[in-house]
C-alpha cells in the first residue's frame, strides 16, 4: 500500500521559473486495485507518478510504503511502513527497481539493441544471475506473444509490439506496483483494449496499478477501481469509478 | 554466448599470451648467454668498436670512432645520411685533437 | 561476491552491445588504436633490446683506440706512435689495427675490410661476415674478386663465413691476412689505421689518455666508456626520426581522447536518461562508460604489445627495415635477444588505457547524475 500525506512538489524553487506542480496532495493506493489519474496536461499527473515511483522526492509532505517487500532491505522490518521521503538515494533506487515497474508514454526503449536485452536491462545492475533473468524475460515475451521477436532490434517492430516489449520490461523485476503514464496515447482502439486486458491480468495477480490518462477508454473502464481527478496540481475529487 | 564472456575470454587469452611472452623473454635471455659471450669474444679478438648497423657511410658505420667533421665530407649532396643521420649523432669526446 | 561479479558482467554485456551498435566506427577505432600501440611498442622493444645487446657485446671492445688527425681528418698513424704509447706507464699492450672500407660496385655495398692477428685467415684467404655472404651469395670455398688500388685484381678465397648470430657485430666484415690487406690498398708499411691500447688498470684510462694527448698532440684517444656511451645514446629521442614517431603517437592518443572528451551526443544523453528511469543508478551508468572505454583501450594495448613483441623478436623488426636501411645495400638481420623493460611497458599501459577510459567516463558524469524523472518528463 502506498500512502501520500500532504505532498507538494515545486521545481526550480527560488529561481525566476519557479513552478509548483503539486499542491498538498494526499492519496492512498491499495494492492490489487487500479487507480487512474485523470486530468488535463499540466495538472500534475506525471509529477505525482514520479513521486510515487520513487523517482524524485517531494518538496514537502510524506510518502509511506507498506507491505511491499521492503522487508528485504536491511534495517526495515516486515509490516512496518517505510517513509521514502527521507531515504538515501541508494535505497530509493533499490526500492524503485524491485517494487515498481514503469511504462512510459513514449515507451523509452533503447534503440539498436535486441528486444530481449531491452527487457533484461532493468535487472542488470542487481547482479542477479544472467540465466535466471534471461529465462524470466523469455517467459514474459511468451506471455505477451512476442517471443519470436526476441532477437530482433526494437527499431523494426510495430507500435503495438513495442508497447508489449515496454510492458514486459516493466515486469522483469517482479514489481508489486505498475505505473503507466499515458499508455494508450499512441495506440488505436483495438490495442488500447488489449492493453486494458493485460492490466486486468495484473490486477488478478494482486499488483497495484496506477495509470495517468486522459483517454476515456482507460478511466471509464470497468477495471478502474478509483478515478482521481486532478487540476492545477491538486486533487479535485477522488472516488471509485461508476 | 554472452558478449562479456567473449570479451573476458579474449582478455584472458591476451593476458596469458602476454605473460607467456614475458616468460619467453626471460628464458631467451638466459639461453642467449652463450651467443652473447661468443659475440663478445669476437669483438674482443677482432678488437671491434662498433655494431654493424648502418653500412652506408663511414660515420654511420663506425659512429663510436667517427669525428665530428665526417658528416660533410662524404658527398656534397649528402648533407646528412638519411635515415641513419637522424638516428645516430656524432659522439662528444673529451680529447678532441687539433 | 557473486552478485558483485555478475553486476560487472551484466553491465559489461550492455557496454559491448552498445559498442556493437556502431560496429564500423568502433572496429576501425580499435584497429587504429592497436596500430599506434603496435608501432610504439615495437620501437620501445627494438631500441631497448638493441641497447642492451650493444652494452653486453661491446664491453669486450678495446680499452682505448688512438687515432691521428691531420687537418681535422683521420689519417694513418705511424708505428712510432705505438712505441711511444707503449712506453707510458699503465699501458700493457698496443696493437695496430688495420681496417678500412671497400665499395663493391657489383652490388653497391660497402664492406669493412680488416685484419686480425688472432684467429685470422690464412694468406690469400678471407673470412667474411654473414651479410657479405648473403649479399654476394658466397659460401666457403668461393672466390671473391677485389680491385686493388694499383689497378690489379685480387682473387681471394673464402675460408669461412662468420656465424649467423654474429650479424649484429660482424655482418659486413671481410677479414684478410695483413699482407693481402697492405697489397690491396697499397697501404704504407709501418703505418696503421689506428691503435688499440690495453690499459692495465681500468681506472687509469683517463690518465693514460691525457698523457697520450700531451706527448702526441695530433693523437686522438677514444675511451671504451665513450664507445659504450655512443651506443647508449643511439636512437635517442632527441634524434630526428624517433621524435617524429613519438609525436605522432602522442597526437593519436590526444585525438582519441578528445573525441571522447568533447561531450555526449543528444542521443547518448537520452539513453542515459532511459537507463536512469528504469532503475540504473549513477554508479551503474559510470561503470557502463568505464567498460566501454576499457573494452577498446585494453584490447588495443594487449593486441598491440603482443604483435609488437612478435614483430621485433620473431621477425627481426622487419617493418622497420625500409626506415633503418636507408641507402645501405647490406643490412644485418637482427636477431635480438628479447630484453624487455617492464618500466616502459607499464608507462605504455598507463598511457594507453587510463586517459582513454577517463575521457569516456568524465563527460558522462553530468548526464549520469540526471534525475530519473527527467525521462518521464521528456
Amino acid at each position: 500500500m502506498i500512502e501520500l500525506l500532504n505532498v507538494s512538489k515545486t521545481y526550480n524553487s527560488g529561481k525566476s521559473n519557479q513552478f509548483t506542480a503539486l499542491r498538498d496532495v494526499s492519496l492512498t493506493i491499495g494492492p490489487g486495485k487500479v487507480t487512474v489519474l485523470q486530468g488535463p496536461s499540466g495538472s500534475g499527473k506525471t509529477t505525482l507518478l514520479t513521486l510515487i515511483g520513487c523517482m524524485a522526492r517531494p518538496t514537502s509532505g510524506r510518502i509511506m510504503l507498506r507491505n511491499m517487500g521492503t522487508a528485504s532491505f536491511p534495517g526495515f522490518e516486515a509490516g512496518e511502513g517505510v517513509e521514502i521521503t527521507s531515504l538515501p538515494e541508494r535505497f530509493l533506487t533499490g526500492i524503485r527497481r524491485s517494487a515498481f515497474g514503469f511504462i512510459f508514454q513514449h515507451f523509452n526503449l533503447v534503440r539498436g539493441i535486441t528486444v530481449l536485452e531491452n527487457v533484461m536491462l532493468p535487472a542488470y545492475p542487481t547482479g542477479e544471475p544472467h540465466d535466471a533473468v534471461r529465462k524470466r524475460a523469455l517467459q514474459l515475451l511468451e506471455m505477451f506473444d512476442i517471443s519470436r521477436h526476441a532477437p530482433a532490434r526494437v527499431d523494426l517492430l510495430s507500435g503495438g509490439e513495442i508497447q508489449r516489449v515496454a510492458i514486459a520490461r516493466a515486469l522483469i523485476n517482479n514489481p508489486s506496483v505498475i505505473i503507466a503514464d499515458e499508455p494508450t496515447a499512441h495506440l488505436d482502439t483495438k490495442l488500447s483494449r488489449e492493453f486494458m486486458a493485460i492490466v486486468g491480468s495484473f490486477k488478478k495477480e494482486g499488483k497495484a496499478i496506477l495509470i495517468a490518462s486522459h483517454d476515456p477508454l482507460v478511466y471509464d473502464a470497468d477495471l478502474a477501481d478509483s478515478v482521481v481527478l486532478m487540476r492545477d496540481g491538486q486533487i479535485i475529487s477522488s472516488g471509485s469509478a461508476q | 554466448m554472452r558478449n562479456s564472456t567473449i570479451f573476458f575470454a579474449f582478455v584472458a587469452v591476451g593476458v596469458i599470451l602476454f605473460a607467456t611472452l614475458m616468460l619467453h623473454s626471460q628464458r631467451a635471455l638466459l639461453q642467449s648467454e652463450k651467443m652473447l659471450v661468443a659475440n663478445g669474444n669476437l669483438v674482443g679478438s677482432l678488437r671491434l668498436t662498433d655494431l654493424c648497423l648502418f653500412t652506408e657511410a663511414r660515420y654511420t658505420r663506425h659512429p663510436a670512432v667517427a669525428d665530428v667533421h665526417s658528416a660533410f665530407q662524404d658527398h656534397p649532396m649528402a648533407l646528412d645520411h638519411f635515415p641513419s643521420g637522424s638516428l645516430v649523432t656524432p659522439p662528444r669526446f673529451r680529447n678532441e685533437g687539433p | 561476491m557473486n552478485r558483485y561479479l555478475e553486476r560487472h558482467r551484466n553491465i559489461a554485456d550492455f557496454a559491448l552491445s552498445s559498442l556493437m551498435r556502431r560496429k564500423g566506427k568502433n572496429i576501425s577505432l580499435l584497429l587504429v588504436y592497436t596500430l599506434v600501440v603496435f608501432i610504439i611498442a615495437s620501437v620501445l622493444f627494438f631500441i631497448h633490446a638493441l641497447k642492451h645487446e650493444a652494452a653486453l657485446i661491446l664491453k669486450d671492445a678495446p680499452d682505448m683506440v688512438v687515432q691521428r688527425l691531420v687537418a681535422g681528418r683521420q689519417d694513418l698513424i705511424p708505428a712510432g706512435y705505438g712505441d711511444k704509447i707503449a712506453s707510458i706507464r699503465g699501458v700493457s699492450e698496443v696493437t695496430p689495427r688495420l681496417w678500412g672500407y671497400y665499395f663493391d660496385a657489383a652490388v653497391g655495398a660497402n664492406y669493412t675490410m680488416m685484419t686480425a692477428e688472432l684467429q685470422g685467415p690464412e694468406p690469400e684467404k678471407i673470412i667474411i661476415g654473414n651479410g657479405v655472404a648473403r649479399v654476394r651469395r658466397l659460401a666457403a670455398g668461393d672466390i671473391m674478386t677485389f680491385r686493388a688500388y694499383d689497378g690489379k685484381t685480387s682473387l681471394l678465397q673464402v675460408q669461412s663465413v662468420l656465424p649467423y648470430e654474429s650479424e649484429i657485430a660482424a655482418s659486413d666484415l671481410v677479414i684478410m691476412h695483413e699482407a693481402d690487406f697492405r697489397l690491396l690498398f697499397n697501404f704504407p708499411a709501418k703505418e696503421a689505421t689506428d691503435l688499440a691500447v690495453k690499459v692495465r688498470n681500468p681506472s687509469e684510462i683517463s690518465t693514460v689518455a691525457a698523457k697520450i694527448v700531451k706527448q702526441l698532440p695530433d693523437a686522438r684517444p677514444i675511451l671504451k666508456s665513450e664507445i659504450l656511451r655512443t651506443y647508449d645514446s643511439i636512437f635517442d629521442w632527441r634524434g630526428g626520426m624517433i621524435i617524429v614517431i613519438l609525436a605522432m603517437a602522442l597526437l593519436s592518443f590526444i585525438i582519441f581522447a578528445w573525441d571522447k572528451a568533447t561531450g555526449l551526443s543528444a542521443e547518448e544523453r537520452k539513453e542515459i536518461g532511459i537507463l536512469k528511469s528504469i532503475g540504473w543508478e549513477t554508479a551503474d551508468v559510470l561503470l557502463l562508460k568505464f567498460w566501454e572505454g576499457t573494452a577498446i583501450s585494453l584490447s588495443a594495448f594487449l593486441s598491440g604489445v603482443i604483435l609488437a613483441y612478435g614483430h621485433v623478436f620473431f621477425f627481426s623488426a622487419s617493418l622497420f627495415e625500409p626506415a633503418l636501411k636507408g641507402w645501405a645495400v647490406l643490412y644485418p638481420e637482427f636477431r635480438l635477444t628479447p630484453a624487455v623493460d617492464a618500466y616502459q611497458l607499464a608507462v605504455l599501459f598507463f598511457l594507453t588505457v587510463l586517459p582513454y577510459t577517463f575521457t569516456t567516463i568524465i563527460p558522462s558524469w553530468r548526464a549520469a547524475t540526471v534525475d530519473p524523472d527527467a525521462a518521464m518528463r521528456s
